[in-house]
């Protein structure tokens, strides 16, 4: 006789651990209260919002953490591009609610007022460690999403 | 909240255009345009464009937020709500100052953004009501 719950464990399953992959961000401090406020706008009609958004962030991330590493490497330093720099990252990170990258990017502004270079790439360092376990932990999150169906996108959503 | 307000997004940041520009469009059915420095944003208003709401960041390239503001009012857009964003709490001087009439600080928050789209609904419902 055919085991027709096996399919419904391994869907059980999945989201068990899509649950508490999503729940150990938040205890870990990876990810704050914005990423549920992402998925409150993820609906039928775009129901791969949180995934787009994220994908938007991790695309765009790596170029201005270039473009920072670049400026601090010029002479002289240029504090004031490094500031705009870093600001841009910090308001993208905190639209995805990334909380550790958000903090360090306050560090890094904070050696910027201090024209402290020693320090902002200590904190460039940091934010390049953080940012490489936030896109690991994040694509393996959505590849789990993924297994679940797009209908599930939507309804995860709302947990 | 059914609205149908237009409303302008002056963000250069993509990431925080795509959040807040879907935050108003799905949870207040705003109808959006965007814009992604203070000088494309005047352009718009150049062009003969309106709008009933305008969201505005702070530090943007080419032409900051109060920037724009101060040449929008200037252009005679005086009914038009325009709203402040900014991480930073001290920019709400700043937009002030410029012409804005509100500030909201970021991340943006619906909670934040709802009574203000619900003053500018009442404000459309007045005029309306006025020239019937």
């Amino acid at each position: 006789m055919m085991d027709l719950s096996e399919p419904t464990m391994d869907y059980s399953n999945l989201r068990r651990q899509i649950t508490f992959m999503k729940k150990s961000f938040f205890d870990q401090g990876y990810l704050d209260e914005q990423f549920n406020q992402l998925e409150e706008l993820q609906d039928e009609s775009s129901p791969n919002f949180v995934e787009e958004v994220v994908a938007l962030f991790l695309k765009d991330s790596p170029r201005l953490l270039s473009n920072i590493e670049q400026t601090i490497g010029k002479y002289p330093q240029d504090f004031y591009r490094l500031d705009s720099l870093v600001h841009q990252l910090k308001g993208s990170g905190s639209s995805i609610g990334a909380v550790r990258m958000k903090n360090e990017c306050s560090v890094f502004k904070a050696h910027c007022n201090d024209r402290n270079l020693e320090g902002c790439r200590r904190s460039l360092q940091k934010m390049k460690r953080e940012h490489a376990t936030l896109k690991q932990k994040l694509e393996s999150y959505f590849q789990l999403l993924r297994q679940v169906g797009p209908r599930e996108h939507a309804v995860n959503s709302r947990k | 909240m059914a609205s149908s307000l237009r409303a302008l997004l002056v963000e250069d940041t993509a990431v925080q255009r795509m959040v807040v520009s879907a935050m108003l469009r799905n949870q207040f059915h705003c109808e959006m345009t965007l814009a992604k420095n203070g000088k494309e944003a005047v352009d718009m208003f150049l062009e003969g464009n309106t709008f009933d709401i305008v969201f505005c960041d702070r530090d943007m390239p080419i032409m900051t937020g109060p920037e724009a503001v101060v040449k929008i009012r200037a252009m005679g857009a005086t009914d038009v709500k325009i709203v402040g964003l900014s991480d930073d709490d001290n920019a709400m001087e700043a937009f002030i100052s410029a012409g804005a009439d509100d500030f909201v600080p970021k991340p943006v928050r619906p909670e934040t953004l709802g009574p203000m789209i619900q003053e500018v609904i009442n404000k459309k419902l007045e005029q309306s009501a006025t020239l019937a």
